[in-house]
């Protein structure tokens, strides 16, 4: 079981990067997916399940909203867009995994290695 | 708050929403597939699953973003755990009725415990109040002679205005309505004035009884209890009227409020002033059984005003005037309060003699459910291995071990909760018994109810049996590795034995329980067959009574013609008597033996005898010539009263006051001063000493005084049937001699004397029988127990025992074997409860009679039961063991 693999608040912001950055502003489940594993290149080894528990936790709060609609091809399939509460969780949580992302470099840099 | 409604909305949606995941989580699957399979993968569809990850764990994990964390979960858990449960009706079923036993037992004990000794005393601010213990009230004959010029008594308190804020003293009588109708007995309380200023509770109607109505000439006032306003009264206004009791009229000023009673049982309260004077006396036996309550000024702890009492009553005693070495009656006072408490809370007074009574009943109700508890935890562990399988495939699927604990214990707990609402079904039903079986025990100030505190006392109960029981089975069943558990079909995995251990832990623990409870059984069965063979000093065979209490003024000193008609009353009433057909003694006397209550004693001087240093105080009884005979009390020498005795002045004293006073000589025709006063009285006869009290009290020394000189107001009336004449035809020709002498006369507690006695063995009687009842419950729970742990392991041994036979093992080893296990077992669980009754026996120490708390007997008796139940228990498996068949059990394999 690989529930702790990606940490919680990671797996949020980076779906809520990808719809906010993406071009149609709308995606469903299977294209959050594969946008992220385009963008992070198996960098997160995820199954690609956990993303159904996080995009509820986040229909919950509130920070994205879903809507049924149809595929190209004419199936049916619940479509995501981030909400404006939603972006501002995004800057939020950006800006404290900048500092702390900052932080830690800071320390691996005055730390001597090899010593 | 817009997550709250989103979480709303889900909890009403919940299968759509469900629905809708699954869609989604399924294209995202089907798309996958898709995907990988233009790829060329070869089986597309199992890759998009692994990609994927575990379907029902996304699922379980997105519910629970939508929920309220555990309490969503709960319900699942609780739906799941139902469905269970309803696939195995019978283990349900006597889950649940070993449960509801426990339970119930518990709950209808702890709402007697409850009433009597938890719930706040209905009185304003009750832990205020102290009983003041051996306090007298000074008494004011009206004849300008005051007794007791500076004693230590009600007033002294009165007076500690630092310590007390208000004292006042009650007493609980009986007086007469005189209703020419229905001539009825009522029960008074006799109060101070300031009692219920005290106790602080205000009438519901008109107005309670206040300082001034308990002055010395205030007018005649009652207040009446709700009950008994709302039976003889309640369809007209009674406030302003008046009612005539023991032949005074008394002014109805108010209606005490529904439910309070207290003294217990009163239907009527009237003021007695203090001092008291003879009228004060009335509604008692010729003596008054006074408490004395004070409300603790504010700021002062019942240490202090206890040591505060004790200092003053020390201080008093230490100033009476005496010769050195003399001991005089108030240092026996004194050295009662040392013991008893001077001051001690109301709450304790009101309970003390049930108090033991009620916690050891508690007590055993507890232990009975632990051995339940024991006993399911047993099953559960039974049925752990035929769960391990399923335990291990919900597992597979993606239940993670706290899940999976939470959801056994869901189990656990949902059979109590039933066993909790079966208890609590059936606990009124064991109320109803325990109020028929112990009402003298169940009567108190606060009602015994089954309200809201004890169905709160019944879910706790439930939530702490249900973890209890179920925790062990559940980390156990949990434990074993998934893949084994899978593998093994059941039965025969490395956590079988490891819940058989369990189980002949927890069995040993369940005989122990039952031994400790068997103990007590015991004690009790052997204290009442002690009481049962007890010499009471009557024979009250064929013997029947009634009270009576010729009403009007004058109780303590009649004037001497209220006297000479009261004589002629009784007189005539025993003629009729002995004119009855059937009849062929009767009698009358002052209190009935074994009817309970004090009496009083009052000290004798002996001509000729040199004060001893114990003071003595002789019960005085006051009997009619006849009454001897007729209560069936033997004569040891001398004679007994004679119809028209020519002298008054003649006393028959009881074995135990001939042995005080007149050791070394033969007391007949010796003379003693009774209280002091000549003249002097003339002792003719001896009879055998006769327990009053009750029959437990050993009887002290007794002296009967002739009816002529000395009747009181309350006389009980008794007759003896030739031994032909039926029960009901001699009450009958006792009220019908009552009635041809006076048609007014109230007439109350008509019946045979075997009621009396059986009345004052009632309280025994009744915690003997429940507690045996709560043994043998006890030993049939643990010896379930113990035949299913010998079942069980017999049956998941099969195969070992079949492969024993099969090298030779004879029937006799496979016997001692399995025996032998179940021996250690049983022995270990027995010597365990014999070492903690025997520790714990001192609880019992107010509830023996006769007999010691270790009483070697009960010590013996009760292991040796158990172990004989628990061979037989054994012996079904036992012989299945024995009988098992090598070839078969291959077979099976």
């Amino acid at each position: 079981m690989t529930r702790e693999d990606i940490p919680q608040g990671t797996l949020d912001m980076l779906i809520l990067r990808t719809l906010a950055t993406s071009q149609e502003g709308q995606l469903h489940g299977f294209e959050i997916a594969s946008a992220i594993e385009t963008v992070s290149s198996s960098v997160f080894v995820v199954e690609e399940g956990s993303l159904y528990p996080a995009l509820q936790r986040m229909l919950v709060q509130g920070w994205i909203a879903g809507e049924w609609g149809r595929t190209a091809d004419n199936r049916r399939a619940r479509y995501y867009r981030v909400t404006a509460s939603g972006r501002k969780q995004l800057e939020r949580a950006m800006k404290s995994y900048d500092r702390v992302s900052q932080a830690i470099a800071a320390i691996l840099n005055i730390t001597p290695r090899g010593t | 708050m817009r997550s709250l409604l989103r979480r709303l909305s889900l909890l009403f949606n919940r299968e759509e929403a469900t629905r809708d995941l699954e869609d989604e989580m399924a294209l995202h699957r089907q798309l996958r597939a898709e995907s990988l399979h233009r790829f060329g993968s070869a089986d597309a569809d199992a890759a998009a699953a692994r990609r994927f990850g575990n379907a029902v764990q996304m699922t379980e994990r997105s519910r629970d973003a939508w929920g309220f964390g555990g309490a969503d979960a709960f319900w699942q858990d609780a739906r799941y755990a139902l469905r269970r449960l309803r696939q195995r009706p019978g283990f349900t079923a006597s889950v649940v009725g070993i449960l509801a036993l426990g339970i119930g037992a518990t709950t209808a004990m702890f709402s007697a415990v409850d009433a009597a000794m938890l719930r706040p005393l209905p009185f304003a601010r009750p832990h205020e109040l102290v009983t003041l213990n051996r306090l007298n009230i000074p008494f004011n004959p009206g004849n300008g002679r005051e007794d007791n010029e500076q004693a230590f008594d009600i007033t002294s308190a009165m007076a500690m205005r630092d310590l007390f804020s208000s004292v006042a003293a009650y007493a609980s009588g009986g007086l007469n309505l005189d209703d020419p109708e229905r001539p009825r007995r009522l029960t008074a309380g006799v109060v101070s004035g300031a009692f219920f200023e005290t106790i602080g509770v205000q009438a519901a109607r008109g107005r309670a009884i206040t300082p001034n109505d308990g002055m010395v000439n205030a007018p005649k006032v009652a207040v009446l209890s709700w009950s008994y306003w709302q039976e003889d009264f309640s369809d007209h206004e009674i406030i302003g009227t008046t009612i005539p009791l023991n032949g005074t009229a008394y002014e109805v000023v108010g209606i005490m409020p529904p439910g309070f009673s207290f003294p217990s049982g009163s239907d009527v309260w009237i003021p007695m002033s203090i001092p008291t004077t003879p009228a004060t006396f009335q509604p008692f036996r010729g003596w008054l059984p006074s408490n004395i309550i004070a409300r603790l000024a504010p700021g002062v702890s019942t240490d202090a005003a206890e040591a505060r009492m004790r200092e003053a009553w020390r201080r008093v005693v230490s100033t009476y005037p005496r010769q050195p070495g003399q001991k005089l009656s108030i240092d026996a006072q004194l050295e009662a309060v040392l013991t008893e408490g001077a001051a001690p809370p109301l709450r304790a007074t009101l309970v003390s003699d049930r108090r033991s009574a009620l916690l050891v009943l508690l007590a055993t109700t507890g232990l009975l459910l632990l051995i339940a508890c024991a006993n399911v935890t047993n099953l559960l562990l039974s049925y752990g291995a035929a769960r391990a399988r399923e335990l291990g495939v919900r597992s597979v699927l993606g239940a993670t071990r706290p899940r999976l604990l939470r959801q056994l214990l869901a189990e656990s707990v949902m059979l109590s909760v039933f066993g909790a609402v079966v208890g609590v079904a059936i606990a009124p039903v064991a109320l109803r018994v325990l109020r028929t079986m112990m009402p003298a025990q169940l009567t108190g100030v606060a009602p015994v109810q089954l309200d809201l505190r004890v169905l709160a006392f019944a879910t706790l109960l439930a939530l702490v049996t249900g973890i209890l029981f179920g925790l062990w089975p559940a980390f156990g069943a949990t434990r074993g590795s998934t893949v084994s558990a899978i593998k093994a079909g059941g039965g025969h995995g490395a956590s079988a034995s490891g819940a058989r251990r369990s189980q002949r832990i927890l069995v040993a623990a369940e005989i122990a329980l039952a031994g400790v409870l068997l103990v007590g059984a015991g004690l009790m069965l052997r204290s009442f067959e002690r009481l049962v063979n007890t010499d009471s000093g009557i024979s009250a065979d064929a013997v029947a009574t009634l009270e009576l209490s010729f009403g009007g003024p004058g109780v303590r000193t009649p004037a001497g013609a209220v006297r000479n008609s009261r004589i002629q009353r009784l007189e005539s009433i025993l003629a009729e008597l002995r004119r009855q057909p059937g009849v062929v003694a009767a009698g009358a006397v002052n209190d009935l033996p074994l009817r309970g209550g004090g009496g009083i004693g009052i000290s004798v001087s002996v001509e000729g005898a040199p004060d001893s240093s114990k003071q003595y105080f002789p019960r005085y009884l006051v009997a009619s010539d006849g009454y001897f005979e007729t209560m069936g009390i033997q004569l040891r020498t001398g004679r007994l009263f004679a119809a028209g005795e020519p002298d008054e002045n003649v006393a028959i004293v009881s074995k135990s006051m001939a042995d005080i006073y007149w050791p070394n000589a033969s007391p007949l025709g010796r003379t003693f001063l009774f209280g002091g006063d000549p003249p002097p009285l003339t002792v003719i006869g001896v009879v055998d000493d006769v327990r009053e009290g009750g029959l437990e009290r050993d009887p002290g020394p007794q002296m009967y005084l002739l009816a002529k000189r000395n009747l009181s107001a309350n006389a009980a009336i008794v007759a003896r049937s030739n031994g032909r004449t039926t029960d009901a035809a001699l009450l009958a020709a006792l009220r019908q001699a009552v009635r041809n002498v006076d048609p007014a006369q109230p007439v109350y507690n008509v019946r045979m004397m075997d009621q009396v006695v059986g009345a004052s063995m009632a309280a025994r009687k009744a915690n003997t029988l429940l507690i045996s009842l709560f043994g043998l419950l006890a030993i049939l729970i643990a010896v379930l127990g113990v035949y299913a742990v010998a079942a069980n392991a017999v049956a998941q041994r099969a195969r070992e025992f079949g492969i024993r036979a099969a090298l030779g093992a004879t029937r006799g080893d496979l016997l001692r074997h399995v025996g032998g296990e179940m021996l250690l077992v049983v022995t270990g669980g027995v010597l365990a409860g014999a070492t903690i009754a025997w520790a714990a026996s001192r609880v019992m120490t107010g509830l023996v009679y006769g007999v010691t708390v270790h009483d070697v007997g009960v010590f013996a008796t009760a292991p040796t039961v158990l172990v004989l139940a628990a061979v037989a228990a054994t012996i079904v498996p036992a012989r299945r063991a024995m009988r098992v068949e090598p070839v078969e059990v291959m077979r099976e394999e």
